[in-house]
């Protein structure tokens, strides 16, 4: 499944970050969200827009698109 | 005399930190890239200078201002670093620690947000850190300023400590492409840069790096380099690319670190800024949530604090202070032309705009709180899908929000945008927020024309603004500047109450400038606007009407006509706005002649009709960037034809819609 799939406050494993956009995965390792940790979802925009995510207590907010190219797994 | 770079990740409490140890006051807020320049202060302790960079995450820039850090490595000489780094992710922080303990220069970390880290179940020990990393640890709560004395004082013996850089090992492969690369460098460049760091920044594809280290060895001999080390290193186990390798070997590091020094519990309930979070960036409150916020501002800003607040300055500057003056200049026996300057010109031309001091002061307190407290992130991620639907990312929204204060600023800020086409739209865009140099022309026209109706009317310029900059942006974004994708990660820092302290410090900050541009470019343009009402084809002390100014207005006034404000007046006014917008109220108020603010609402009422009034606030919201903003657009292009870009469409976009609205007004029967 994809990381656009989980539902609020759910937590996913992710395995596979290798299909979204260079610049947000290089941007995405600078906070250390890399293949194998574990992210929480925390807030969605309506009109798929962007995903709030907790890794570690770090907030931060990506787009739904990225999101739907996230391959994980539901912990 | 020392020279220290401070560096940490973005949202550390950098700037606070800076302030601390320097005393001298820097621009502090609470979202990535508030620091885009950097900034040099004088240490409290007399013995060198802290030079405050932008917030990074790892040396290998992303964006236009990480690229800032590169290059000060690398062009810059200094004596050491103090590192900040958040208690809270240590993790994430020390990534960016071990490059600059590679850079084997001496270095002290303060740690900060102790108090965070604790509240989350974390606890750090510093000495155990301290012996891992073998640099000293300071604790430290930069926001108040604790700990930073005993920093202070580490500083001291900064200097003369020796750092040998630190050697991780990168694995067989790699570390044969650095030694290749490290034996190939020309001596001229190693003796001024540690040869292993070049190495590494460069393999982990830093472009600044490489472009540095080409115009040395050219760039055949690297590519070859990069391009063996990079097959070698992928035939190796977990078939790793060089920056994977790197940082891999890095967080390897960090991990057994981590687990000597850090004492992990489990972390207790939801945090303060998770139920803030769960209100304003609600599914369906998020945005009216900001537009609130943003009507609350301007209606404190005009209606309820600002305006009172600006009378009674009004009734300073022409009450006691012309009384004043008028006999000062009558007992010194100044001549009359000396008198007409200084009263006419001058109190007439820097005093009108002065008048809305207050205005521009309670505008400025309330984006440095949009700033400090975090909320600011959670508008660029509310904005975001907005934003996305016309071509931009919402951290667009950061830079256009500081310009709502002066646009010089929030051009600045777009270095923070990755995407380098995403980032040119923010800098051409822009000028069109209504900065607060428009606030005093508003703030006139509205006092005179829609008394009633100030802060809707105000708000309504803004949003104007605001949707002119998205309709281009779509439309640019379509056709010019069409090739590239656009994105969006942003960092939500947690939110932070703001010490009022350093508050009060940012609005200062921020407003001196205003005050300073009444000092220079106002008083200026003051005295020439009053020389050519002063003087004329037929000589001096000349009837207005015959004078300079309204030979150089009435060229302009016919094309204005068709606006609703074809007078030689409004065109004077308007010319002189290109300096600074305020001199358009300084100019009125000279033409106009008038002791003070009221009876020049009351002379303008005769010149301009509602509609008239509307289309001219209108026009000046958006015709052309101030000289300033011009100025700052070259400087951050770097390009003159995008300069002359951003003048241009903003002539045509402010003539055509003046000309819908006014004659739409006339024929809709205003």
């Amino acid at each position: 499944m994809v990381l656009s799939e989980l539902g609020r406050g759910e937590k996913a494993k992710i395995v596979d970050l290798s299909n979204i956009d260079q610049m947000v995965k290089r941007r995405l390792l600078d906070f250390g969200i890399m293949e194998g940790i574990e992210v929480q979802l925390k807030q969605r925009m309506p009109f798929k827009g962007p995903f709030m995510l907790d890794y570690c207590g770090q907030c931060l907010g990506i787009r739904h698109q990225e999101a739907a190219r996230i391959e994980i797994k539901r912990v | 005399m020392m020279h220290i770079a401070l560096l940490g990740n973005p949202n550390t409490g950098k700037t606070s930190l800076f302030n601390n140890l320097t005393g001298s006051y820097e621009y502090v807020g609470n979202w990535s890239g508030v620091t885009v320049e950097k900034k040099v202060g004088a240490l409290k302790n007399k013995t060198g200078q802290l030079i405050d960079l932008p917030g990074i995450y790892t040396l290998n820039p992303l964006s236009k201002d990480e690229g800032v850090v590169s290059n000060f490595f690398l062009h810059d000489s200094f004596d050491g670093i103090v590192n900040i780094v958040d208690a809270s992710q240590l993790e994430r922080n020390l990534v960016l620690t071990l490059q600059l303990l590679e850079f084997g220069k001496p270095i002290i970390l303060g740690l900060n947000m102790t108090d965070v880290a604790k509240s989350r179940g974390i606890y750090i020990n510093e000495q155990k850190l301290s012996a891992a990393l073998q640099v000293p640890v300071v604790p430290i709560v930069a926001r108040t300023g604790q700990g930073c004395n005993l920093l202070n004082e580490q500083l001291f013996s900064l200097q003369s400590k020796k750092q040998a850089p630190l050697v991780l090992d990168y694995g067989v492969a790699l570390e044969k492409g650095i030694a290749q690369l490290i034996a190939a460098m020309p001596q001229e460049l190693t003796e001024h840069l540690p040869p292993r760091w070049l190495a590494l920044q460069f393999f982990e594809g830093n472009k600044n790096v490489w472009e540095h280290l080409s115009s040395f060895m050219g760039d055949d001999a690297l590519t070859k380099i990069y391009e063996e080390t990079k097959t070698n290193v992928q035939k190796e186990e977990n078939a790793d690319t060089l920056s994977q390798r790197i940082y891999r070997v890095r967080r390897t590091y960090i991990q057994a670190i981590v687990e000597q020094a850090v004492d992990q519990q489990t972390a207790g309930a939801a945090t303060l800024t998770d139920r803030i979070d769960a209100i304003v960036t609600n599914k369906v409150f998020g945005l009216p949530i900001f537009l609130l916020c943003m009507l609350l501002l301007f209606k404190l800003t005009f209606d309820w604090l600002g305006t009172p607040l600006s009378d009674l300055l009004d009734a300073f500057f022409s009450g006691p202070l012309t009384d004043w003056l008028a006999f000062v200049l009558g007992k010194a026996g100044a001549s009359s032309f000396i008198q007409s300057l200084v009263l006419d010109g001058i109190v007439a031309g820097v005093g009108g705009v002065l008048v809305f001091m207050p205005q521009i002061f309670i505008l400025f307190f309330f984006i440095s709180l949009l700033e400090d407290s975090g909320y600011m992130a959670r508008v660029a991620l509310v904005m975001d899908k907005i934003m996305e639907s016309v071509g931009l990312n919402g951290k667009v929204f950061i830079p256009m929000i500081i310009g709502f204060g002066c646009n010089v600023p929030g051009i600045m800020a777009a270095r923070t945008i990755e995407q380098p086409k995403e980032r040119l739209l923010t800098i051409l865009l822009t000028p069109l927020m209504s900065c607060s140099a428009r606030l005093p022309v508003y703030a006139l026209f509205v006092g005179a024309f829609f008394v009633e109706y100030q802060t809707i009317v105000v708000f309504s310029l803004y949003l104007l603004g605001i949707a002119m900059a998205l309709l281009l942006a779509k439309l640019f974004s379509m056709t010019i500047l069409k090739e590239e994708q656009s994105v969006f990660v942003i960092e939500l820092p947690p939110y932070r109450l703001p010490q009022s302290k350093a508050l009060f410090r940012s609005t200062w900050d921020k407003g001196k400038g205003f005050i300073k541009k009444a000092g220079t470019f106002i008083f200026g343009g003051s005295v020439i606007i009053w020389l050519l009402t002063y003087a004329g084809p037929q000589g001096l002390n000349v009837d207005m009407d015959n004078s300079f100014l309204a030979a150089i207005g009435g060229w302009v006034a016919p094309l204005l006509a068709p606006l609703g404000f074809g007078t030689w007046q409004a065109g004077a006014a308007l010319i002189t706005g290109f300096l600074a917008k305020e001199v358009v109220v300084s100019s009125m108020n000279i033409i106009y002649h008038v002791p003070d603010v009221d009876s020049l609402q009351g002379l303008m009422a005769t010149e301009f009709t509602p509609l008239s009034a509307f289309t001219f606030m209108v026009f000046v919201l958006l015709y052309v960037p101030c000289l300033a903003t011009v100025g700052t657009i070259r400087k951050e292009t770097g390009s003159a034809k995008w300069t002359y870009f951003s003048i241009v469409y903003a002539l045509i976009l402010a003539y055509s819609l003046s000309f819908i609205i006014y004659q739409g007004g006339k024929l809709l029967g205003f």
